[in-house]
């Protein structure tokens, strides 16, 4: 004990030198009064209501903390432990500073909770008496709210290696679902808890992630995940874990649409313990009657394109500013930088000249990055700027650096690259105009923003093609589809996206090379082949529509759209008994198929009169 | 009144260097009740010195579970196999409640083969004047701390931790031991207090 010198240095600083003088000179192991005085801070008094409350979530049996917090015994054999890490706010891990706007579940101790830690510590861990112990805390035991109503576990267990550095991996866990179902809450069991620094959930629609895995379902790694969407979909939720997690329901109307073959993919960031660790996730699914009512968005400010860091760089920085279009509440925010981040700040400029921090965090550490819900949620009217300041240290100071020595970083997926990401989740507010539907405004602002910043950024000008073309502004539409085919010309969403613009614009002549360019860069592409065999019949050429029709029914079998089309065309060259099959099964797809049911009709009213 | 003047004499050891340490640890009262030893796993006392008859000793201080003393498993285990029958490795659970079947455990799942030692007296820790686990201590062949502190620069401090080592002080300090070079000055480590353990 006497020769702890430098233990003691570490939890005493800050206290009187007197406490730490006599501290020093005894042995508190052996001298502690067996009763304590009004001078002492007692474990049943003073710490436990606090260990309750801020470690027992995680530091119990079978969550991420290494022991568990949760009797006297528990406290006193991790005394001065626990006084240096709450000293230096390593535990519990909190990276935002306090500010105006809370946070839902702050996990920040108080100054005053510290040094009350602390001076239990020093005075040798006193237990105190019974009579003032609180009652211990009651967790639920399993799954958090209930039992899911399906549960699905990844395909395929992941082995995390005993040593070496930080690890991303990814599955991809196929939804049980038929028909559209509508989600109230996901419950993310990530496997081991005390590996798993934290996990994502990504809804991935066109289960484009599944060209990243090298065998059917066996998962991949990775960091960042780039999960493509062919249709506007801005219904956009947040599904994130953390140690101490607790799955909270999506708000009331908020309900998540999961549509037939989505794909949920399971993001996990991983540290080596070492031993080698089997990781084998599920998802608990909680479903709902409720259709989604109201429909938040995420905005995303980034710069990637500053991100450009010369090595040994202690202050390099990177912004953005976004200018609301529209009033919305926000909900929740997620600043994203990868291992230079250094002090990562957001800021909102109300249309009135005063402004709010939404989140300052002076000290990043990727490794207890969260999403951060507010407490209530943060009305911001139009014109409100939301800013991104984030700064960068490439020094060999920031001992994260994942480059010894340093080297110039740019942006990327990697891991050793870096990002300057922030998410926020808005709920726009509603409208009184209901035709107007502010999600859309919100994402054709953003991305003219994102324009602004980058001229060549294809996505931007793909979903602002998008966006226009539901509104009805053609012609700018068909622009931005075109700088957005110039910018990736073997993209087969984008040639695919300009051809059925230009067909519907009536430009049949010119969507046609487009169709095709589709078809080369991707084969299976059944809107392609849907598209082209529709631009093909507007020019009578029957024969070459049937063909595409039947590729697009040879990947969708069930699609009562292609087969109708394909029964129409086979009727237009007089293959009316062919005609007739594929009329019918377009309508035991769909009984209300309209167009199948009027040809169907007139073939058997007046079946001579077609043959000719 | 012995035990007081155990007490001085495993401090005086740390102190005066190189040969004298040895006949005055030779020297220690043999009493039982009063000599705090180090345990084998099957409880009988053990001597790490008196074990590696003369070779370099290396005592490296470990706890179930503390999560950065599990993280060096795999760099500890492989230390050990390197250097092999060079020096006498140890790896001493100074927790009084790591029972001799827990350790076991442990070392079965974190896939150490080195030899084990209980330190509940804290014994070995006075000796080897480490402070949290990880720290390691190399000791010449002569009984003499030649470093105690951190086994490399991994961590430099809770939850701050680099993507590798830049720094592998454990190793040079072996290498030190072994060639009679100057080791590496001592660095305390990161980790869980050993004086959590009583």
């Amino acid at each position: 004990m006497t020769s702890s010198g430098r233990t003691i240095v570490a939890w005493l600083l800050g206290f009187s030198s007197a406490t730490a003088a006599a501290f020093a000179t005894h042995d508190g192991a052996t001298e502690r009064p067996s009763m304590p005085t009004a001078q002492h801070a007692t474990f049943n008094r003073d710490i436990a209501p606090i260990f309750f409350r801020y470690c027992a979530p995680c530091h119990r049996p079978d969550e991420a903390g290494p022991f568990p917090l949760l009797t006297y015994r528990d406290a006193k054999a991790h005394a001065r432990q626990i006084a240096a890490v709450v000293s230096k706010r390593f535990m519990p891990p909190w990276l935002p500073e306090p500010q105006e706007l809370r946070f839902a579940d702050e996990l920040r101790l108080s100054d005053e909770q510290i040094a009350l830690i602390q001076k239990w510590a020093e005075q040798g861990a006193v237990e105190g008496v019974p009579a003032d112990l609180p009652a211990a805390p009651q967790f639920v035991p399993g799954w958090q709210i209930g039992r899911p109503d399906e549960i699905i576990e990844a395909a395929k267990p992941y082995t995390l290696p005993a040593g070496g550095s930080d690890m991303y991996w990814n599955f991809i866990f196929r939804t049980p679902v038929d028909r559209t179902r509508w989600l109230r809450a996901i419950e993310i069991r990530p496997g081991d808890k005390r590996v798993v620094h934290h996990a994502n959930i990504l809804v991935d629609r066109n289960q484009s992630a599944r060209r990243m895995e090298a065998e059917p379902r066996a998962g991949f790694p990775g960091m960042e995940l780039k999960i493509e969407s062919e249709t506007f979909d801005p219904d956009s939720h947040f599904f994130f874990w953390k140690p101490g997690t607790v799955p909270r329901p999506e708000p009331e109307g908020m309900s998540v649409r999961l549509d037939k073959d989505t794909d949920l993919v399971l993001n996990i960031h991983l540290q080596p313990s070492g031993k080698a660790e089997k990781i084998h996730p599920n998802l608990g699914l909680y479903f709902t009657d409720k259709p989604a009512t109201h429909f938040p968005v995420l905005l995303q400010l980034e710069n990637d394109r500053q991100l450009d860091i010369p090595p040994d760089e202690k202050h390099f920085l990177v912004t953005d500013e976004f200018t609301l279009p529209v009033d919305v509440d926000l909900l929740a925010i997620y600043p994203h930088a990868h291992y230079l981040g250094k002090d990562l700040q957001a800021l909102a400029t109300l249309p009135d000249g005063s402004a709010k921090t939404l989140i300052h965090i002076p000290q990043w550490n990727l490794n207890w990055q969260a999403v951060y819900r507010y407490a209530d949620p943060v009305s911001l009217p139009k014109g409100t700027t939301i800013s991104m300041r984030y700064t960068y240290d490439n020094s060999s100071e920031n001992l994260a650096n994942p480059n010894n020595p340093p080297r110039r970083v740019v942006a990327g997926n990697r891991s050793s690259d870096e990002m300057a990401h922030l998410w926020l989740q808005v709920l726009p507010r509603a409208s009184s105009d209901t035709a107007f539907d502010p999600r859309m405004l919100l994402q054709e602002t953003m991305a003219r923003h994102n324009l602004e910043k980058d001229p060549a950024d294809f996505e931007a000008h793909y979903n602002l093609a998008a966006m226009l073309q539901t509104r009805g502004a053609e012609a700018e539409a068909i622009q931005n589809f075109e700088l957005a085919v110039r910018l990736r010309p073997q993209d087969a969403t984008a040639n695919n996206a300009l051809g059925a613009s230009l067909l519907a614009a009536g430009r049949i002549g010119e969507a046609i090379p487009y169709l095709h360019a589709a078809l080369r860069a991707q084969p299976d592409n059944f809107d392609a082949h849907y598209n082209l065999a529709s631009a093909l019949v507007s020019q009578d050429r029957f024969l070459e529509a049937i063909e595409h029709y039947r590729a697009a029914i040879r990947l969708h079998p069930d699609d009562a759209n292609a087969e109708a089309n394909l029964g129409g065309a086979l009727a237009e060259t007089g293959k009316l008994s062919e005609a007739k099959l594929h009329l019918q099964r377009a309508l035991r797809i769909d009984p209300h198929h309209q167009l199948a049911l009027e040809n169907l009709e007139q073939i058997n009213r007046d079946p001579k009169n077609l043959q000719q | 009144m012995r035990r007081r003047s155990l007490t001085l004499r495993q401090l005086l050891s740390f102190l005066l260097s190189i040969a004298a340490a040895a006949p005055l640890l030779g020297a220690l009262p043999s009493s039982p009740a009063a000599q705090k030893t180090a345990l084998h796993l099957d409880g009988t006392p053990a001597d790490p010195f008196l074990a590696a008859s003369g070779k370099p000793v290396v005592l490296i201080f470990v706890h179930t579970d503390c999560p950065i003393s599990n993280r060096y498993a795999p760099l500890i285990q492989r230390i050990g196999s390197e250097y092999g029958a060079k020096i006498g490795l140890w790896l001493v659970y100074p927790n009084k409640t790591s029972t001799a079947e827990k350790i076991r455990q442990h070392d079965r799942e974190y896939g150490y083969k080195l030899a084990a030692l209980r330190d509940p007296q804290h014994a070995l820790v006075t000796q080897a004047q480490v402070q949290v686990t990880p720290e390691a201590a190399v000791f010449d062949a002569n009984r003499h701390l030649l470093y105690h502190g951190r086994i490399d620069d991994l961590y430099q401090d809770f939850g701050r931790a680099r993507p590798a080592a830049t720094t592998h002080e454990l190793d040079d300090a072996i290498q030190a031991a072994l060639s009679g070079k100057t080791p590496p000055p001592n660095t305390p480590g990161v980790g869980c207090y050993i004086a959590d353990l009583e």
